[in-house]
């Protein structure tokens, strides 16, 4: 007996939430630099150019490609085992439960286009590097993107501080509702913060 | 005539491959009166609003004190047992569907074999019959006994199976209900002999790991079992039965 379901579904929790939790960390880092103006944002960008182009691109495909394509292919799979029913139970949990696919769906789609135009069509086809100037232009240009990317940072920001909660569940931290709601309420704390933070990094861009 | 009528809503499907449809029913309002009461008001006389006799509604129904499961149904959108819902708290007009996660046989009787085969996966059952000596039955362990009591209480009735997200044809998830009966067994002062073979059984596809917390099973039990705290227990267990068989060969 070879338990794949559920070695590929433990394995699924974790590159949610430790690689690919990283790599949300990291861009939050990095972006929040804006509010400082475009020095401090060209500044920790030239500190990521500093570690060694093909140390970089390992990091790139072996830390966030490969696990962003299994959590996204694996995800997709089960998602759609889900018969999405928060409204015959409106509970906060099972909303959460829904809103853990939904988010899911959306960002299967935001990270094609986040990932093929900035990733791969800026810095890979034209080699144009990433700039504060060039981010500002972007998030500036017209109102659409300016919410598409909001409305993609918060449905990472939950997506991960959801995850949070189900990880502690899923491995057996967290195992009576009060160590749960305790869970689920720092979870929300930090996913509310990330989002203020989104918030203002973005709205920096509109005021300089 | 009592002068007060309760208005039901009722969605029947005269086989497991037809169409479903709604037809409604009035029946005379009397105190404490329930859902499976009313639905036996409806069998002695089943005269749609229209005024058209129609097939008696199929139900199934059995101790009437919701300790055996079978009348399970879908009462405005909750799923339930129809013995104890009163009629004074329900929203009227009442809607009955059946449990559609499960097979439909006829109106609101289901197929609810599914959870049986899910126990049978699960081993929910303790090894009595073996080559050793029968000797009295082993003490059960006082501490955990209140927790044993409380799962023993499962009646397979599948509410949690109906409120969960990842039950359905969409899924092979066997559902709460049989999931946590793998912790009550293993839980037995006989049964614990046998709690690797539950724990790699729940690792299997359709088993524990097809649980997306969702939570809604431990807000629909009618018996009040804590499945969410047990599927938590059940999770920390699989992961230990997991690096035993990757790391005692």
């Amino acid at each position: 007996m070879f338990h794949t379901t559920f070695y590929l579904r433990r394995l699924h929790s974790l590159c949610g939430l430790f690689c690919l939790g990283a790599v949300l960390f990291e861009h939050i880092f990095t972006n929040s630099m804006a509010i400082f103006g475009p020095e401090a944002l060209n500044g920790s960008l030239a500190m990521m150019e500093l570690i060694p182009k093909p140390i970089f691109l390992a990091l790139e495909i072996g830390a966030i490609a490969t696990p962003l394509l299994f959590h996204g292919i694996y995800g997709i799979y089960i998602a759609l085992q889900a018969n999405n029913n928060p409204g015959r139970f409106g509970y906060v949990r099972n909303w959460n439960f829904a809103l853990q696919r939904y988010t899911a769906w959306f960002l299967v789609v935001f990270l094609i286009w986040h990932v093929g135009y900035l990733r791969f069509y800026t810095k890979g086809v034209t080699g144009t590097p990433i700039s504060y100037e060039l981010l500002q232009n972007l998030f500036t240009s017209s109102p659409i993107t300016t919410f598409l990317y909001i409305l993609g940072m918060f449905a990472a920001i939950f997506h991960f501080c959801n995850g949070i909660t189900t990880f502690c569940m899923t491995w057996g931290i967290t195992k009576g509702p009060r160590s749960q709601n305790v869970i689920s309420m720092i979870s929300m704390g930090l996913c509310a913060a990330m989002c203020c933070i989104t918030l203002v990094f973005m709205g920096s861009y509109f005021v300089r | 005539m009592a002068d007060k009528m309760v208005r039901f809503i009722i969605e029947r499907q005269d086989g497991p491959n037809e169409k479903p449809y709604n037809q409604e029913f009035d029946v005379p309002y009397r105190p404490a009166l329930n859902v499976v009461a009313s639905l036996m008001e409806i069998q002695k006389n089943p005269v749609t609003v229209d005024g058209k006799r129609v097939p008696p509604v199929v139900w199934e129904c059995n101790c009437l004190e919701k300790v055996c499961g079978a009348c399970m149904m879908v009462i405005n959108g909750m799923a339930r047992q129809a013995c104890c819902a009163l009629i004074d708290e329900l929203k009227q007009p009442i809607h009955l569907q059946p449990a559609r996660t499960f097979p439909v046989i006829r109106d609101l009787l289901i197929d609810r074999s599914v959870m049986f085969e899910s126990l049978k996966k699960i081993q929910g059952w303790v090894e009595v019959d073996g080559s050793w000596e029968v000797k009295d039955a082993p003490i059960q362990n006082p501490y955990t006994a209140e927790t044993a009591y409380e799962i023993s209480h499962c009646m397979t009735c599948g509410c949690c199976l109906e409120a969960c997200p990842n039950v359905g044809p969409q899924s092979d998830f066997i559902g709460p209900a049989p999931t946590v009966q793998a912790y009550l067994f293993n839980l037995h002062p006989l049964g614990k002999f046998d709690a690797p073979k539950r724990l790699n059984a729940l690792m299997e596809k359709g088993g524990i790991t097809s649980c997306g917390n969702s939570q809604n099973c431990v807000e629909v039990c009618p018996k009040s079992i804590k499945l969410t705290t047990y599927l938590a227990q059940l999770n920390r267990d699989v992961n230990k039965q997991a690096l035993r068989n990757m790391f005692d060969k």
